[in-house]
């Protein structure tokens, strides 16, 4: 019987080829040369018209080979012309054109941080969040990194023990850009001074046309609401006051005039936003829309607001500045001109000012993105941090390769030495090899087509063993099917991952070693009657597999619902791997065994 | 034929003995700091810089460069260079250690730093407990499946038990802490260790011929099994791959030395006694 009249061993070799192209096979839309971006500087003159993602091919005519070649080549002056996704743009750069780029993805594989560097934060909600919470944090940080331009960063929600915990994974993003942008809560507010005059012995707060008296005494005032303390909060006509502290003259408090439920468009067109250069320092403006209801208030605090003549400008302002807060930090203040009081001014502009350029932008950036998406519903601190330099991996995969190769040729020679038969050991090798090559082509990622072809091709081949009545089991037909499914989802292959491929192929030797050891060896019985029963052995040795599988799987399962992150990998691949082993790939070295045997 | 020695069972105190032992290196380690064994910085909160260097500096020219900082300093060589591992609190600055380092000569360019908070890592601690337990409680429904027999199904258990509480003693002797990693190696331990067990009680319980051949042919097989998974280790320990897969393939080669005897010696005899007590012998 020729080895190749087994069905499974067909089926392997289905796997096999279906792995090598799930892996390998990609499409190159602007050919196999270029590189991919991984990120635009906000100086750079393509900000905003080149995107994370693309595929820069050439640049003045000069084909862009790899990421190192770009590095050199991005150094230019004046005006470049650049190919980016099939299509031509001219940029006027000075020194440098500020985009990070990498080498084009070579397979379908998608590497873990630790493998190819980036950074990962883990946040936790400051206050205990329910999954729902955590969804809806998930969101809001998904459309604050769309509008930093982040686009390749993932969110996962980490459930702990009676916590929810938010995971960010950014390949190539500093950690200080991550914190800063997404660790931030993004409530905002602005408060306004506002000073009640003493008349005797009340002092007399105005809101809009109407006037509410204040008493004090014994370092407390009272609106009418209770005694509060310095610090303390009351509410007038639906304005937030908060009590400062109290002169002969005045009692001073802070009106809260906009905040997060006010904002409802910041403008980040060149008109109404920009960097100003001013003396030492670079000032940053943009304009925001307010809510109907935060302009009128806006009117009703500044109404009869006393004004100064500001020496220095020349200008005049109300004695009442406008503080901006982020997450209760004061971010900027402002001086009102004079000419605004009492005026329903509904696009108000947000300024600041920072000692370079660089930082005004990345605050302007900062500022407006949290603006636009939104306050958190609870705050986030930071739990833990990994941050992993691109080249850790580089020397890996070599490594790998050689580990890989030790441990094969350690373990041909044992085999070899117990069983003394090449046609053993061999076949054990490839088995073992083709295992690890499916359960990498099972996690790559935009392999559909492959895997339903795979799918096709096999029901064609149980097909065809029914038809020619052999024997055909039901974990063989389990395997034919549900394997090319599994094929379908995608996980990152990262260290954790590595160790699961490591424990499969380890149970995946021993197994093979079972089986071998099942058939080979011939019973005392059959020694004396001179007769061998194949199936028999066969059986015996798939219950002790099935068996181990089963107890596998049942150590693996826990890992899975618990959600401890980096065991998550080692968890999914041992799982995939074991069924891949039970249903594909030990059925098929049994064949190659049988065949082996019955060739004796 | 019967089992190579006489007066086998006598042979049960090699086993009993490796558990006190084990026992007692464990039950010390917690008097003198009130924890059965040491957690890895991701168990505990910390912070681990990880450093690739072609050629692997001393660790006391690099505890010297260090000292304004508390750090412990471990490392790690392979195929392609090696790897510095320095170990400090979750709140150290790890940003200053780097420079500190860069100063003292050594190329930083491709490093990482892994920080967790105490909170996080707690929350691990608990659900890798939890895990464990689960684990361990699932394994033995199904080993109970597959006997249908209470005695040799908790047997195998029991030997699956005893491999990771010797594990764990050998990992305090030999210096591995408790980590994610060696977790993970905990948990292919006790899926290995069940694995031979399966073994022997399969073909103990199933198979021909007397209980020595049975055992003998099962004694051959899993100790192919072993020395195959040991070879494979062994190659995988020494590339220095990375402390994940060290730290694996170390937990890894201390279990399946201790599941060696924990198996072919306790659950056998253990297996044979049970058998003639029940007239299957």
């Amino acid at each position: 019987m020729s080895v190749m009249k087994n069905w499974h061993i067909w089926m392997l070799l289905v796997f096999v080829v279906a792995s090598f192209l799930a892996i390998g096979m990609r499409d190159y839309p602007y050919g196999r040369e270029g590189v991919k971006i991984a990120y635009v500087a906000k100086e750079s003159p393509a900000f905003g018209i080149l995107k994370q993602g693309m595929t820069i091919t050439a640049l003045d005519g000069k084909a862009v080979l790899d990421a190192n070649a770009w590095k050199s080549m991005s150094l230019a002056n004046g005006t470049v012309k650049l190919t980016a996704d099939g299509k031509n743009y001219d940029f006027t750069v000075n020194t440098t054109l500020g985009i990070d780029a990498v080498d084009m993805d070579r397979t379908n594989v998608e590497l873990g941080l630790d493998l190819q560097g980036g950074t990962r934060i883990v946040l936790r909600p400051k206050t205990n969040a329910t999954p729902e919470t955590v969804q809806q944090i998930i969101s809001i940080l998904q459309t604050r990194a769309n509008l930093y331009g982040l686009k390749e960063i993932n969110f996962y929600p980490v459930t702990g023990i009676g916590e929810s915990y938010v995971q960010i994974e950014a390949a190539g993003v500093g950690s200080d850009v991550v914190d800063d942008l997404l660790s931030k809560q993004g409530t905002f507010y602005s408060l306004i001074n506002k000073s009640a005059p003493i008349k005797g012995n009340t002092a007399s707060l105005r809101i809009g046309d109407s006037y509410y008296n204040i008493t004090f005494g014994n370092g407390t005032i009272n609106a009418g609401s209770g005694e509060i303390q310095p610090g303390g909060k009351f509410t007038l006509q639906d304005v937030e006051f908060r009590y400062v502290s109290a002169t002969n003259k005045t009692v001073e408090l802070l009106a809260k005039v906009f905040d997060n439920d006010d904002i409802e468009l910041v403008y980040t067109d060149p008109q109404q936003s920009g960097i100003t250069p001013q003396g030492k320092v670079f000032f940053f403006h943009f304009t925001v829309l307010v809510s109907r209801q935060g302009s009128e208030r806006f009117a009703a605090l500044t109404k009869g607001m006393d004004a100064y003549l500001d020496m220095a400008s020349g200008e005049e302002y109300l004695t009442g500045k406008l503080y901006l807060y982020l997450d209760d930090e004061q971010v900027s203040d402002l001086n009102v001109g004079s000419s605004l009081r009492g005026q329903v001014i509904s696009t108000p502009s947000i300024q600041g000012s920072r000692e370079t350029r660089d930082a005004a932008t990345k605050e302007m950036l900062s500022m407006q993105t949290v603006l636009r998406s939104g306050a958190l519903p609870v705050g986030l601190e930071t739990v833990s941090v990994d941050v992993i330099s691109p080249r850790l991996g580089s020397t890996f995969f070599e490594s790998t390769a050689y580990a890989a190769a030790l441990a094969a040729i350690i373990v041909v020679a044992l085999v070899l030495i117990r069983y003394r038969s090449l046609k053993v050991a061999i076949p054990l090798i490839f088995i073992s090899f083709s295992e690890v090559l499916i359960i990498v082509g099972v996690a790559a990622s935009n392999d559909s087509k492959i895997w339903i072809s795979a799918l096709a091709i096999n029901a064609l081949i149980v097909g065809l063993a029914y038809w020619k009545k052999e024997h055909v089991d039901t974990s063989g037909v389990m395997g034919a099917f549900l394997v090319p499914l599994v094929g379908l989802i995608a996980w990152t292959i990262d260290l954790a991952a590595i160790a699961g491929v490591v424990a499969i192929i380890g149970t995946g030797v021993n197994h093979q070693i079972i089986i071998a050891d099942e058939t080979i060896v011939k019973t005392e019985e059959e020694k004396k009657k001179k007769t061998y029963f194949f199936k028999d052995h066969i059986k015996r040795a798939f219950f002790i597999i099935f068996g181990s599988a089963a107890t596998t799987l049942a150590a693996m399962a826990p890992l899975i619902i618990l959600g401890i992150g980096m065991i998550r990998g080692f968890a999914i691949t041992a799982l995939v791997g074991t069924l891949i082993g039970i249903l594909v790939t030990r059925p098929a070295y049994a064949g190659i065994i049988e065949t082996v045997m019955s060739k004796k | 034929m019967d089992l190579p020695i006489k007066n086998y069972k006598m042979l049960i105190v090699v086993p009993i003995a490796l558990m006190v032992i084990s026992v007692a290196i464990l039950s010390m380690h917690y008097m003198q700091t009130g924890d059965w064994f040491n957690r890895s910085f991701e168990l505990t909160g910390g912070t681990l810089i990880t450093v690739e260097t072609k050629q692997v500096p001393e660790i006391d020219m690099v505890e010297n460069a260090l000292s304004a900082y508390k750090v412990s300093v471990r490392t790690l060589t392979g195929f392609g260079g090696g790897k510095l591992l320095i170990q400090a609190e979750a709140s150290a600055d790890s940003e200053a250690i780097i420079a500190a380092l860069a100063s003292a000569g050594i190329d930083t360019s491709v490093s990482s730093v892994q920080m967790i908070g105490p909170a996080l890592s707690e929350s691990f601690w608990i659900q890798a407990q939890i895990a464990m337990a689960v684990a361990f409680i699932l394994m033995g429904v199904v080993v109970f499946v597959l006997f249908r027999d209470l005695v040799p199904s908790g047997y195998v258990m029991l030997c699956a038990f005893f491999d990771i509480v010797v594990t764990m003693a050998l990992m305090q002797v030999f210096g591995i802490e408790l980590s994610l990693a060696s977790l993970g190696g905990l948990i292919m331990l006790l899926d290995y260790s069940v694995d031979t067990d399966i073994l022997l009680t399969t073909r103990c319980l199933r198979g021909t011929g007397t209980f020595g051949e049975r055992w003998r042919s099962s004694v051959k097989t899993g100790l192919t099994m072993s020395a195959t998974a040991l070879g494979a280790m062994l190659a995988l320990y020494i590339s220095g791959l990375s402390p994940v897969i060290s730290e694996i393939a170390a937990v890894l080669i201390l279990g399946l030395c201790a599941d060696v005897i924990l198996t072919w010696v306790q659950n056998s005899i253990l297996l044979k006694v049970h058998m003639e007590r029940k007239g299957l012998l």
